[in-house]
This record gives structure tokens, sequence and C-alpha cells, in this order.
């Protein structure tokens, strides 16, 4: 009943300090009276400090010992809980010698959040060509979070904003690659992880798929393209066997309409774009990333570093507050169910 | 002098009589051209039956008769179907063999010059087929019947975004081998055409990626580089105001926004997604690049909704007024030719 005062902050990671994720947390804290969740940042508190100076953003910085002062700080100020930043911070201008203090802000705030020292884990945006360059192996955060908690599936990406949730079956390949990789497997997978964590991270106790065709009008019954009849609606079938509600494959044009989204909870893609010009052009700036199937909530905001425009103090903290705002729910909604089945049990 | 625009009714088992009979019907509708209905009478009245709308009438069997009087409405009659041959809600033949015979006849009437344009309320591909026509899709019809071999397209509008696509109904892996820089560059011109036959001057075209993110710098897929970009180059160097390639994801928003006046899209749910997502009412299908402004409603002929009165007439009136502008724009443009 009281989730609200037992649940504990947030951790925010830094994601490459030289973008605007320092800046947008600032802002964030900023905005706190507007139902932004408590969070704690992993950063280097000396550079937060010169940060807010720069961009004269008026917001107080506090460091803090252990993710348990946190929720004590937040009301005065921004918590910060050192991660220490070998080379000084030049925006917009990212330095490998900086990348392995990138990566353990992630580790340690995906181990908050496993261990329940946070109640979940958000992720400032990463440059991925400088933590290559340093050596990491893994395309990207959710990837990388998947290994650290040693799944054997691949973990689901799903993006939403308040009017839409869309899971793309594949991601970042080739549109050519993207039509190769789809297969019956990776369908039912996505559905089986979307299914469970609709019920377990956003209360939704009978979650209703739909599954976007691939090709224009779904095929038209093969005129179009086979892959509808040959790998789509194979993988339906399976599903359905698994007592899943999901209806498709879908003509995806008049899929995303509002009408239509009455029909369903989330949507999975054939491929990124179909994914994302519905999602985007639904909600430009709120919309989140979220990691299914970790054992930790993951969510993270839908932009990049913004190069460009760090360190001027103009980005948008909008989508890192949708973000924090939906890990907050999910995770009190999969605390929630957690409590209810232990008083089951 | 305004521009003679025909209005015909479409399928007449779907929506597309009452849908015209509401534009025909509406204040406004006269004042913007010379209007001429092209039709089966029969067909009309049922449609304005069920929208519930009386229109004077000046019933004509040749279209030198017409005599554009504001208050009564000049309906050139085209008997095409008895009364016992339609079927509301249901495709047919002989519906597909009306819609085919009006066509021919507004084509004829466009060749000679007695009417500048037409808008055509929504018809059914495959009763059109059954009806007689070699084709189902209708730019093909209407570009055969023209006498027109150049390149055209389907340009799909709404409000003032237009946009026009390289590759239509294939299946999606066969859309990267069919981008090709001389076809994405033939879709730019026409968009640029199009959309100056609309009374754009030099308008702001915008060519989509065809990979996630535009490809990020060739790490997911090359067509980019290697084809689309080289195509927007030789689109700026011959004067058009082409830029891109742009990811998908975010170029509609800024389309819409006001920073283009049209998308070129390198495959059909690219821009369908977002320009249904945001109007599905009110877009509106052109077919480009033939002589004559020809445009219809992006909805279809609602068989699950026919005879209710229930249907908007919006897209039938942006269709419309479409066909207006492209008409009034090339007559201004003769006449100053001249």
């Amino acid at each position: 009943m009281n989730a609200r005062r037992t649940m504990p902050p947030l951790a925010l990671t830094m994601g490459e300090p030289a973008g605007i994720g320092g800046e947008i947390a600032l802002m964030a804290w900023r905005s706190r009276a507007d139902a932004v969740p408590p969070f704690f940042l992993i950063d280097d508190p000396d550079r937060i400090e010169t940060l807010a100076e720069l961009t004269g953003l008026d917001a107080r910085v506090e460091r803090i010992a252990e993710p348990e002062d946190a929720a004590a700080v937040f009301p005065r100020a921004l918590p910060v809980l050192p991660e220490r930043l070998p080379a000084a911070v030049d925006p917009g201008r990212p330095s490998a010698a900086n990348a392995p203090a990138v990566i353990r802000a992630i580790d340690r705030a995906a181990g908050f959040a496993r261990s329940g020292r946070a109640g979940a884990m958000v992720t400032n945006p990463i440059h991925k060509t400088t933590l290559y360059d340093a050596g990491f192996e893994h395309p990207g955060h959710t990837e990388y979070l998947a290994a650290l908690a040693g799944l054997d599936a691949p973990s689901v990406m799903m993006l939403a904003c308040d009017e839409l949730r869309v899971v793309p079956v594949t991601v970042h390949l080739s549109l050519r690659a993207a039509i190769e990789a789809l297969d019956a497997d990776a369908i039912v997978h996505c559905g089986r992880v979307t299914a469970a964590a609709l019920k377990a991270d956003f209360g939704i106790e009978r979650p209703r798929l739909a599954v976007a065709g691939l090709n224009p009008h779904a095929g038209e019954d093969g005129h179009m393209g086979r892959e509808e009849i040959d790998i789509v609606a194979p993988a339906i079938a399976r599903l359905r066997e698994e007592g899943i509600a999901v209806s498709g494959p879908a003509p995806a044009d008049t899929l995303f309409h509002a009408a239509a989204r009455a029909g369903y909870d989330a949507v999975l893609c054939m491929y990124h774009d179909q994914a994302l010009i519905p999602l985007k052009t639904i909600d430009f700036a709120g919309g989140v990333n979220v990691t299914l199937g970790l054992p930790f909530v993951r969510t993270s905001p839908d932009h990049g570093t913004a190069f460009a425009i760090a360190g001027t103090g103009t980005a948008s903290p909008e989508s890192l507050i949708a973000a924090l705002r939906m890990a907050d729910r999910m995770a009190r909604c999969r605390a929630g169910a957690a409590t209810k089945g232990r008083a089951v049990a | 002098m305004k521009p003679v625009v025909g209005v015909l009714l479409g399928d007449p088992n779907g929506v597309g009589p009452e849908l015209a009979a509401k534009l025909l019907a509406a204040a406004g509708t006269r004042a913007e051209a010379r209007v001429l209905a092209i039709g089966d009478l029969g067909v009309f009245r049922a449609g304005a039956a069920v929208a519930g709308v009386e229109i004077p009438l000046n019933v004509i069997e040749d279209a030198a008769a017409a005599n554009f009087d504001p208050a009564v409405l000049d309906f050139l009659s085209v008997p095409t179907i008895a009364p016992e041959e339609v079927t509301p809600g249901r495709a047919g033949a002989a519906a597909g063999r009306s819609v085919y015979e009006t066509v021919k006849v507004a084509v004829a009437l466009a060749k000679a010059g007695e009417i500048d344009g037409f808008c055509f309320a929504p018809m059914n591909k495959g009763a059109l087929k059954a009806g007689g026509s070699p084709h189902g899709d209708e730019h093909i019809l209407f570009a055969e019947l023209l006498g027109y071999d150049g390149p055209y397209c389907e340009h799909n509008v709404l409000g003032d975004l237009w946009t026009t696509r390289a590759t239509s109904h294939i299946p999606l892996k066969d859309v990267a081998e069919n981008i090709t820089t001389g076809r994405v560059l033939e879709m730019t011109r026409l968009a640029h055409r199009t959309l100056s036959g609309a009374g754009y001057g030099s308008p702001r075209i915008a060519v989509c990626a065809l990979n996630p993110h535009g490809g990020d710098g060739g790490l997911f897929g090359r067509e980019e580089i290697d084809v689309i970009a080289p195509a927007v180059e030789a689109a700026q160097a011959e004067g058009i105001a082409a830029q891109g390639p742009f990811p998908a994801d975010t170029v509609f928003l800024k389309a819409r926004d006001g920073a283009y006046d049209a998308v070129v899209t390198m495959y059909h749910d690219q821009g369908q997604i977002a320009m249904k997502l945001m109007g599905f009412g009110s877009g509106v299908t052109v077919s480009g690049g033939l002589p004559v402004p020809i445009a219809t409603p992006a909805s279809g002929t609602a068989f699950d909704i026919v005879g209710k009165g229930v249907a908007s007439a919006e897209g039938m009136r942006q269709a419309f007024l479409l066909v207006c502008r492209m008409a009034g724009t090339k007559k201004a443009r003769d006449a100053a030719a001249q």
C-alpha cells in the first residue's frame, strides 16, 4: 500500500559525459515537483557542479556515499554517487579515457537495481564508438545488460510513450539484413517476453499483442510477399497456443491510428522504422526505451548524446523525465506483483 | 475564368455517390470552379438520398451544354448501370463497369479540353478489373487512356504535405534492389513537377533514407551512400530544392511542421504509416505526372458503412480542392504563355 514510501530511489547512469546526460539530469531534478520520482546520478560530482555553473542551471549538487542516502538528499539537492572521471570533460568531444567510468556507472546501477538498493536503473545515452575504442564488446546497453544479468535468451527492446508501445523484432540492421534475419522464433520470443512484461511491469492482466505484417497491405494473401504466410502467421499461431492474445499479421499503415490502438497493448514490429515512425510521429520527444526480460527494470530516454548542443543547457529533459517516471511505475508494479505473489503463497 | 472540374461518383456499391453528393451540395464547392458532375443519374440520386441533400440539376447529354449557373448543377448523364445491378456494400462487376465507362468519358473530355481535370469518389480496384478495365490500378488506366507514356506516380497528400514513393506494391524484400539512383531521381523530379503544377514555387523536397538511422554512416546499410545521396545531388544539380537522405522516423514531423513540402519515400509503408497517423480521413491521392490533374480521397469504398450517410466527405472535398488548385495553376500558366 505504501509503495511510494518504501520504493528506493532510481539509479541514473552518467552515460557519455561529453553528451547531454549531465545537464538533462540537472533539469530533471529541477522538475522534481512535477511528479519526477526520486533518483540519484552516478557521475563525477565535481564535473556536475561545474556543468551546473556552465549551463546556468540553478541546481544544487550533493555527493552521497551510498544509494540509501539519496532519498533524504533528493528534496534539497541532486544526489550524486561519485564515479570519478580521469579525463576532463569537454562537451561534444568524447574521451576514450573516460570510457571505463561510463561502463562502471552502468555496472553499478545494474547491481543496485538487481539487489534492490535502487528501485530501477535509468541510463543516459552512451556514445558507442567511444566505448568500442576502449574495448567495449557489446552492441549497446540492451545487449550488455542482458550479458550482465546472465540471460541465456536475448532481452527485448520496447519503445513506449503514453499512447503506444512498440517492440521491434529486428533492430539495428539494414533493411535487407532485417528481412533476412526475421524468423518465427524471434517473433515468438519477443511476443513471450513482451506479454510477460506487460503483465508484471505494466499491470495488464491479460495483455493483447498486435503483430504487424512485413509487406505492404500485409502481403495481401501472398501477392506482395510471403513472409506473413510463411513466418508471421505461424509465429502468431505458436503464441496463441501458449495462451497469449495476439492479433495479426496486420497491415502496418492502418495499425497505429487511435481507433486501432484501442485494440492492443503493444505491437510487435518487423523492422526498426516500422516501430519508430509511428512512435515518433505520435510523440516526438516523450518516447522511452525499455529493456524487457531483465531481472530488474531498466529504461532510458529515446535519444542520443546530442554532442552538437552538449554543454549549452538547451537540451530537452522531456524524454529522460518520461523514462524516470516509467521506470518508477514499472518498478512499483513489479514490486506490487511480487508482494501479492508472496501474500498468496 | 475558373477551371472546369469534373466530379465522378466512384463505385456505385460504395460510399462514393454519397460523398460526391455531399461535396456537390456543400456551400462553396461551386465557387471554387465550374463544376461538371459526370455519372449515372440513378446512382447520383441514390447517393443524394443517402446524404440527405437536394441539388437542382441541369441534366445534359453533352458537356458543351453546361451553362455553369451557380444555383443549378450541370450533370452530364452517362447511363452505365441499372438500379437492380447496384448491390450496396458488395463489390460487383456491374459497378466496376460503371466506373470504367465513366472514367473513359471523363478522360475523353479532358483530352478534348472540355474539362481541366477531375476528381473521383472511391472506387474498388477489383471491381474495376472485373468490370472490363484492362487495369485494376486506376493510375495505369488513366495514363493508358490519356495516351501518356512518360513517368507518373501516385502522390499521397495531407494538407500541404505531399509524398511520392520510389517503390509501391512490391514485397519489402524486393525494395532495396528496386531503389536505384535513376528511380529516386525520377521520383524527385516528379514530385518537383507535380508540386510546381499545384502552384508551389521551388517546392522543398525531403528524400527519405532506406535504413534505420539513415544507415548511420554505412553501419546499417549502404544504400544511402551508394544510391540515394547521388540521386539527391543530381536533383540539386538540376535546380530542384531536394535534400536528404533523412532518417524516416523523424522526417514526416519536420515536413508536417513546415520544413518541407514533399517527402520522397523508398517504400509503401514508410510514408503511409506516418500519413495515415497524421490524418486518417482527410488524405488525398493524386495521379502525378499525368497531363491532366486527377485526384481521389485516400479512403476507400467503405463497404461496411454504405447507405448510412455517416461517411466523411472531407477527403472528397480535399481531393476536389486539389484538382481545382492544379487545374487553376495550369490554366493561369497556359494563359500567361499565350
